[in-house]
């Protein structure tokens, strides 16, 4: 008939560790070999259809959707698990990944029309969502009910009939042929012809086309294709070992590299004298033409009442909230809500605005603090709803950045909710519009140079330490970047996969770019459908317990459906734990509520100019804390500006400066033409938001806001010069056109080029501002309560905990350590808003059970001593020794010498109490006589812990993380001030350029992309007195990067940076470990030594080794010239005194 | 001649069947082919023993290999001081286990041919770019 042939069975790297082709050159390798249509078979899903699609259409190839699904024994009655051993045959290995993973044979599904798609979307959710923990089978009864529109194959050689004939079982093969056939229309199922190029394949080939003939089928030619190239294959083996957990040759051990992307020659050579298995190739490729109806809308049913339509709904809940949020209400924003309601109308999106209504209306019934965010703030009625707070007038939002009428395309609402309870606003939309009717969108995991280090090494079988030396201290860069990171980046100089003898784990892993390894779920994002979603996209179950589309978000937005980000906001909880503990202490009425204060208290943005913003939302980070000072905010709009200064795209096109010189008056303001000056009097003159292009399109070449949103999209996304060119063409004719210069007209297109793909969006950052002042409030007024909520709610924001308690101490707040006759599980306040208690949550150890148990037998009676105690809540040893060690039962109990027992005592005495308990029951009081073994002399009388500073420092940071005493550099301030080191507080009284030493733990370390290209380290460092930061540039950097990233501590040598144009920063000119050590010469540590407790933050490195940084200073200082002092253990802080637990 | 015609045309007649089934080698080899491809006879050298040995002799022997570029198969190959011609392709398959073990490695891709009325297994190991006889099958 024809030399051509299709591939009806191809698995891209969507098959999730089981494919090797990336579906692109997939696609384009098929269009270069000629091919008029490509199907796309992967294991158990259609994560990769959509995009697959999308390439075969660019590549103008027909795109054929399949899947390869495991489908239930066919060829045997009753289960094959009742037949005796002999009678079975073996099951090929597990395929799929993770909950959608599946052993069985194999079946081809493909889809002939968009039926037949949603139909494999259904077949495939019911398959998976059997059970979470059930294989997902498809039932030969569900094949039959939704093959419409479905081509079956009868499978590669893990196909039931090609397994039986492969152990001599003709007739078991023709069973299992019929019985699948009987499942299809007639004419839809074919005998799958593979040939696998071994000795044997002929054999199995010519017995599936007898088995065929006998039943009357058509044979189809596939090639069960893995990889493009057949020198792909090695890659192909890596990652199906690593997805099996196997070392090489993995769970398949495929004996030759023959499952690429073969000709069609190739194919027909291979299927000599059998062309009409080819030429089947061709008649099913034409019979799957299928278009997907991408680029429509499919919108989520609203509420609306009988007689009424969607748009009259909006339209009455809008002019009712117009009346609420103006009052009185302007004409403008009269103006303003007709017209976008009018376009809201002409788009059809009016369900879509009230299905965000209903949601945020809950939200509001049940007191969830949420806010919407996003370019949703730059409309009126997402204002008037309720949805978002910012008030799009007042802030010169425009509705045409949120929702441009010459560009339908889905809109976008992101409302982030209290994360603490997000949960209850999940539940409601589950609720409301059914479970089978919401999904969460998936997101598509792929390899970084780590990842794909780690799969590299585990499949050659390395032992899991070898492993983790290979990745550790690998940047965050894609995999293809690796070669190039281990040459280039200081902290790679001595890094183990240089050695020639992992030469093959490497060129094995930087083939890993990108390559997706499985499917993960999106943090917020749901689709919301009015049909049952089980027909648009495919479900299955999330490794967290979600029902999860196949999709991603691009995928479903494409798709045209309905994606909503319910997304978690932890300041949201934070905000609403501050508010509700201050309403404890000075009542309700004292406290207003924060999202609806007037921003213009003074006092709140000196705090905010003056830099002291740990823990204020968006302000808090090193870079903002430096433009803080630089800035001086002292209105909303300030804060604004300051949230969206510091972005990679302003900060890229080096915006700060030219507004803060301007600011300050440094340099005049100016601009190109006078129309722009109105535009931009908030900035200075400066073009910092994307809002600001459409005005100054508006003002000087007369666009409407559509067609200069318009304009500004095409400035932003994937520019050439032929199209900048059109584009400027246009501008400069639309300005010449009202009168402007050519001239002036070039400079501001020129300035709108150079910031258009900068800008911020203004509205996103005005919906920010609204938190970041609340926060800024309560920061200012309710310090206490503001620290405790947010200790309550880490991980969060930009620091770890240790630094917000270290904070707080500087603000005079007292530290009390946790104790069990005091704490509750969480972080509370105490001494009428003056001094925070820790809360037993972060204790290592701690288990939910003594949690809640600890504070409810309190409230019976106080706990008398250690037996008491333990008598009372059973608590388990390891617990209590924490418990002991940090300091929650000192000052309980009294010994024989008239003084509470030691924590050395207590431990003694744990093990013995525990005993008495285990054997007697319920100990009785006079487990009191127990005598405490001997031990060592109290190091600090005064304290009743017995423990010196020094070890109840350690312990503090080990078990809890924090440092409740003081700073653990506070214990070296002698041999410090005599190193000449200048303390963080005094930094901003030195002149400019001075040249200082300065010593700080390392809090965070940044390396972000810079415009010249070069590598720069941020440093963000603590010390006694309070933050400071340094710059490390890159010739100092390739120094000193390894220093940086194997320590925490570290002494900077460096000029200071002291100016009002620059900021307070020192730039490194080196960089030495610093370590504290005490008399004993053991190390005192810097950060968290052991997991949290079950509440507590799992992040921030908890638990990780400190030795490994320990030894390696220790040959920095042999070798080099890194410090290290011993502190004296019996002796007290310089600084600060310690505190002893309050009982 | 196609594959079967050789087979239908000779007389099955009782007077009986001349002594030369064939009439030239060439008229033979269809039908060779056809029976060492067909599915459904298992030749002997295919057996296995109880003993687990075969009747394949298996031979590791270097040999020159003539190849046709242009038909991507080869032509004849030289073993001992004998020349053998091959008259057909009768199977071709390829193996590559163990690529990441230097030691274990094997990349080969086997002509299973036929000539001079054997059918021999002849193995291109990409690994040494040698030619190797690996096999006699019957």
């Amino acid at each position: 008939m024809s030399s051509g042939f299709v591939h009806l069975h191809t698995h891209s790297n969507f098959s999730f560790m089981d494919g090797a082709c990336p579906l692109e050159a997939m696609v384009t390798r098929a269009a270069e070999l000629g091919m008029p249509a490509l199907a796309l078979t992967d294991h158990q899903g259609l994560s990769g259809a959509i995009r697959f699609y999308q390439a075969c259409k660019k590549a103008d190839i027909a795109p054929v959707l399949g899947v390869e699904v495991v489908v239930e024994t066919a060829g045997l009655l009753g289960e094959e698990a009742d037949l005796p051993p002999d009678s079975r045959l073996i099951l090929p290995a597990r395929v799929g990944f993770g909950r959608a993973s599946a052993v069985g044979f194999h079946l081809t599904l493909l889809a002939k029309d968009f039926a037949g798609y949603r139909n494999l979307c259904r077949l495939l959710s019911r398959a998976h969502l059997r059970g979470p923990d059930i294989d997902s089978v498809v039932s030969l009864t569900d094949l039959a009910h939704f093959s419409e529109g479905v081509i079956g194959l009868s499978g590669c050689g893990n196909g039931e009939a090609a397994r039986a004939l492969a152990a001599g079982r003709p007739g078991r093969a023709r069973t299992a042929l019929q019985r699948l056939s009987s499942c299809f229309a007639p004419g839809d199922f074919y005998v799958e012809l593979v040939h696998p190029m071994t000795a044997d394949g002929p054999r199995l080939v010519a017995g599936l086309v007898k088995a065929a003939e006998d039943l009357a089928l058509p044979v189809v030619a596939t090639n069960n294709v893995h990889y493009l190239r057949a020198k792909d294959m090695r890659l192909h083996d890596v990652l199906a070992s690593a997805g099996a957990r196997m070392s090489l040759p993995g769970p398949y051990d495929r004996p030759n590299a023959e499952l690429y992307l073969k000709s069609p020659t190739e194919m027909r050579q291979l299927f000599e004298g059998c062309d009409r298995a080819c030429d089947a190739t061709l008649e099913i490729a034409a019979r799957c033409r299928m278009e997907l109806p991408l680029g429509e809308f499919h919108f989520p049913s609203a509420d609306v009442p009988l007689g009424e339509t969607p748009y009259s709904v909006l339209a009455k809940e809008a002019w009712r909230g117009l009346e609420r949020r103006y009052a009185p209400m302007t004409p403008e924003a009269i103006r303003r809500l007709q017209h976008e309601l009018a376009l809201i109308d002409q788009m059809g999106f009016p369900e879509y605005f009230l299905v965000v209504k209903e949601i945020v209306d809950f939200a509001k019934r049940s007191g969830i603090r949420f806010s919407g965010r996003g370019s949703a703030g730059d409309s009126i009625v997402s204002y008037a709803l309720g949805i978002t707070d910012a008030d799009p007038i007042r802030h010169d939002l425009l509705f045409e950045r949120f929702l441009n009428p010459e560009r339908r395309q889905m809109p976008d609402i992101d409302v982030d909710f209290d994360s603490a309870r997000r949960d209850e606003v999940i539940d409601f939309i589950y609720k409301r519009f059914g479970h089978e009717h919401v999904a969460m969108v998936a997101t598509v995991q792929t390899t970084t140079a780590r990842s794909a280090v780690r799969v590299a090494a585990r499949s050659f079988g390395m032992p899991i330490k070898e492993v983790n030396s290979l990745s550790r201290h690998l940047p965050w860069v894609s995999a293809r970047r690796i070669r190039e990171v281990l040459e280039s980046y200081p902290e790679c100089r001595d890094h183990p996969l240089k050695n020639p003898k992992y030469a093959q784990v490497l060129e094995i892993a930087e083939q890993f770019d990108a390559t997706p390894t499985h499917l993960g779920t999106h943090l917020g994002g749901f689709i919301i459908t009015k049909e049952p979603i089980a027909s648009w996209t495919p479900l299955q179950w999330a490794a967290k317990g979600v029902v999860v589309s196949q999709y991603d978000k691009d995928d479903v937005e494409a798709l045209g459906l309905v994606k909503m980000d319910i997304l978690g906001l932890r300041m949201h909880s934070a905000i609403s734990t501050a508010v509700e503990l201050a309403r404890a202490r000075v009542g309700e009425a004292a406290v207003p509520e924060p999202f609806e204060l007037t921003p213009d208290d003074p006092v709140v943005y000196d705090m905010v100019a003056r830099a002291d913003t740990v823990g204020m939302f968006q302000l808090e980070s090193s870079g903002q804390r430096n433009l803080s000072t630089r800035l001086k905010s002292s209105r909303f709009e300030d804060i604004i500006a300051q949230i969206s200064l510091f972005r990679p795209g302003p900060l890229e096109a080096e915006m700060i400066t030219p507004f803060i010189r301007r600011r300050h008056g440094i340099e005049p303001v100016t601009v190109p033409h006078e129309a722009m000056r109105d535009c931009l009097k908030d900035t200075y003159g400066v073009i910092v938001y994307q809002e600001q292009v459409l005005l100054v399109s508006k003002a000087v070449a007369g666009f409407t806001l559509a067609e200069a949103d318009s304009l500004r999209r095409a400035m932003t996304k994937g520019r050439s010069r032929e199209e900048m060119e059109r584009i400027r063409g246009h501008f400069l004719e639309r300005s010449l056109a009202r009168g402007v210069d050519s001239e002036v007209a070039a400079e501001v297109f020129r300035q709108l080029e150079g910031f258009a793909a900068y800008g911020f969006n203004k509205a996103h950052a005005a919906c920010f501002a609204v938190v970041s002042y609340a926060s800024a409030w309560l920061r200012t007024y309710f310090p206490a309560e503001f620290a405790a909520a947010i200790l309550n709610h880490e991980p969060m924001g930009f620091y770890s905990s240790r630094l917000i308690v270290n904070d707080a101490r500087r603000h005079g707040i007292t530290i009390y350590a946790p104790h069990v006759n005091a704490s509750e599980a969480r972080y509370t306040v105490e001494d009428d808003g003056r001094a925070i208690r820790v809360g037993l949550k972060d204790v290592h150890a701690m288990t939910t059970r003594l949690l809640d148990t600890i504070p409810r037998e309190r409230e019976v009676r106080p706990f008398r001593d250690l037996a008491d105690f333990l008598r009372r809540t059973r608590a388990e040893s390891p617990a209590c020794e924490s418990l002991i060690r940090i300091g929650a039962l000192d000052g309980l109990g009294i010994t024989e010498e008239g003084r509470p027992p030691t924590r050395d005592e207590q431990l003694v005495l744990l093990p013995e109490l525990k005993a008495v308990l285990a054997r007697e029951g319920v100990a009785g009081d006079d487990t009191l006589c127990l005598a405490p073994a001997p031990t060592r002399a109290p190091e600090d009388a005064t304290h009743p812990s017995g423990w010196s500073p020094v070890r109840r420092l350690s312990a503090e940071l080990e078990l809890v993380g924090l440092s409740l005493t003081d700073h653990p550099l506070a214990l070296a301030t002698e041999d410090l001030e005599a190193r000449g080191v200048t303390w963080a507080a005094k930094l901003r009284d030195l002149p400019d350029r001075s040249k200082v030493r300065v010593v700080g733990v390392r809090e965070r370390a940044q390396t972000p992309r810079t415009r010249s290209g070069k590598r720069t380290c941020f440093l963000t460092l603590e010390d006694p007195t309070g933050l400071l930061d340094a710059v490390v540039f890159e010739d100092v950097l390739n120094r000193v990067g390894d220093v940086i990233v194997k320590h925490r501590a570290y002494l900077i040598d460096g000029t200071l940076q002291n100016n009002p144009e620059r900021g307070l920063a020192i730039v490194a000119d080196n960089v030495q470990p610093y370590v504290v050590r005490t008399s004993a010469g053991t190390p005192v540590r810097m950060r968290r030594g052991v997991a949290s407790g079950p509440m507590g933050p799992a992040l921030g490195g908890a638990g990780a080794p400190e030795e490994a940084s320990w030894e390696d200073a220790e040959t920095y200082m042999t070798e080099a010239s890194g410090f290290s002092v011993a502190v004296d253990e019996s002796a007290s802080y310089k600084r600060g005194t310690s505190r002893p637990a309050k009982s | 001649m196609g594959r079967n015609t050789a087979i239908k045309r000779y007389d099955t007649s009782p007077s009986g069947q001349p002594i030369e089934l064939f009439e030239t080698k060439h008229a033979r080899l269809p039908v060779v082919m056809e029976l060492l491809r067909s599915p459904w006879i298992v030749r002997a050298s295919d057996l296995v023993s109880a003993d687990g040995t075969s009747a394949t002799k298996r031979a590791e022997q270097s040999v020159a290999v003539s190849w046709d570029a242009e038909r991507q198969y080869p032509t004849s190959f030289t073993r001992g001081n004998l020349r053998y011609r091959i008259d057909a392709v009768v199977q071709i398959w390829a193996t590559d286990r163990a690529w990441w073990d230097p030691r274990q490695r094997v990349s080969r891709r086997y002509w299973r041919v036929l000539a001079r009325g054997g059918v021999y297994d002849l193995a291109y190991d990409r690994e040494t770019r040698e030619w190797v006889l690996v096999g006699i099958q019957d």
